[in-house]
């Protein structure tokens, strides 16, 4: 295949762009936005043509009350919470894990865990296991492959697809069409996305991680438009299979099943994550320490739950790049280079290009 | 925590492997891929110490550029893992 230069495929995008409306295209995966955002390609393309970051970050959905739980449990003699490092310093009304100052280490894969479990068998360590498919499966990978009785699980996991089908019903959103994410679909494969285009008449196209390449996936969401298709498009095809990683899948479904769960800043989504089976409650932190749900409170002035639904963009929040900064984070998603608010504040910092041309500060929602 | 890191085989133990990345070693699990099916030599995105998907070498190459790029702005913001 002839690769096609960034200009040809802008110009390829000007061309597909219906003149008569704005069209909306959303992002669901942290590493495209991160793209989109460092390289300008916004101020390219048509300003009709929206590119819209969503909910591509785990650590900014992760509901305040596992992040309490969390707290709590690593402020307790007998435990060791171990985590990613980004979850370190997600806010909540009772501060942040490290601010907490417990017995809390970072790790960078589930086999540190493990490793950690091993080395202190006297202590309960409990692995805060959160994230998308990408990160689900490598947490089923090391259920299987036997863990220490000392090492319990505060699970956390959410499914992408499952949101993105709230969002499509969320018609104050209207979404026009999917950048599916491309390792999320290396697990489930494209075919996971077919829904979108045949129940739901709405294009998604899985794309990687370059910016060629996920221009090219943009084009190929716009030729979609108004097609009635019953597949999801596919230019990340040098990694993503249709039907994904089956072993990967067929772990995730042995130790995981499906639940209704919160997402911060959104609510109680249906069938949107994953608890660990019945029959593995005996490594379920949630069962062994009877951890309860806390209520969700508010905080004050963050809009992250609009930003992930698409609705306003992070410049829109009061608190950007003000009293909320990457160093002193006042919501979860200007905690992870994931995060929308935090990609936002780094492309402004570091390339000015953030895409003020269009003057999203006063905006702030999507206006037709 | 998202990002996928392309990372070259080096040595298999099935399911351990070591793979290497711009000159630095890690442990990765294969769990993730039959092991008739990944060799020394091969290149696979890892994500949090587990190869999800095998790549070819090219491919693996501009996902690194772009991962350096992205990482590159990041420096010093604190990105965990
Ligand atoms: S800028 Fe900060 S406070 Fe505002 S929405 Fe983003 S994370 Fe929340």
């Amino acid at each position: 295949m002839t690769r096609l230069s960034v200009e040809d495929l802008t110009e390829r995008i000007h061309t597909l762009t219906p003149g008569d409306r704005t069209v909306r295209i959303m992002n669901v995966c942290g590493s495209h936005e991160h793209t989109i955002a460092f390289s300008g390609m916004r101020s390219l393309l048509p300003r009709n043509l929206e590119l819209i970051p969503g909910p591509g970050c785990p650590v900014c959905v992760c509901p305040e009350s596992d992040i309490i739980n969390a707290i709590r449990l690593s402020k307790r003699q007998d435990v060791i919470l171990v985590t990613y490092g980004d979850m370190l310093r997600v806010p909540s009304r009772e501060g942040s894990i490290r601010a907490g100052g417990g017995n809390y280490r970072i790790i960078t894969s589930p086999f540190e865990a493990v490793r950690i479990a091993r080395a202190n068998p006297r202590r309960k360590i409990v692995f805060f296991s959160i994230g998308f498919e990408t990160t689900t499966a490598p947490a089923a990978a090391v259920l299987e492959s036997g863990v220490p009785g000392n090492l319990y699980m505060l699970c956390s996991h959410r499914l992408t697809p499952a949101i993105m089908e709230t969002l499509v019903r969320d018609a104050e959103t209207g979404i026009d069409g999917f950048i599916a994410p491309g390792h999320v679909s290396a697990i489930v494969g494209s075919d996971a996305w077919n829904v979108f285009p045949a129940k739901y008449g709405i294009p998604a196209v899985v794309a990687g991680f370059e910016a060629e390449n996920l221009l090219l996936g943009i084009s190929d969401i716009l030729a979609r438009l108004g097609r009635r298709e019953v597949r999801a498009g596919n230019v990340y095809g040098r990694v993503v299979r249709p039907g994904g990683n089956v072993r990967a899948q067929e772990l995730m479904n042995k130790y995981f099943e499906v639940a209704d769960v919160n997402w911060r800043g959104i609510g109680s989504v249906p069938s949107s994550g994953l608890e660990l089976r019945e029959e593995y409650g005996g490594r379920d932190a949630r069962k062994v320490f009877g951890l309860g749900e806390v209520k969700e409170e508010k905080i004050p002035g963050c809009i992250c739950g609009d930003i992930i639904l698409g609705r306003a963009y992070p410049s829109a929040c009061g608190l950007f790049g003000m009293a909320c900064n990457p160093q002193s984070p006042a919501g979860p998603c200007m905690v992870s280079v994931e995060g929308a608010c935090n990609i936002w504040y780094r492309t402004k910092k570091d390339r000015g290009n953030l895409p003020a041309k269009r003057d999203f500060k006063t905006e702030g929602r999507f206006i037709t | 925590m998202c990002l996928g890191v392309p990372m070259r085989i080096v040595e298999i133990n099935y399911p351990a492997a070591t793979a290497e990345a711009s000159g630095v070693r890690r442990e990765v699990g294969l769990h993730l891929l039959p092991e008739e099916e990944i060799a020394v030599g091969d290149h696979v995105i890892v994500h949090v110490g587990f190869a999800i998907e095998k790549v070819e070498e090219g491919l693996a190459d501009e996902i690194r550029r772009s991962l350096n790029e992205a990482m590159g702005a990041a420096d010093g913001e604190g990105s965990g893992a």
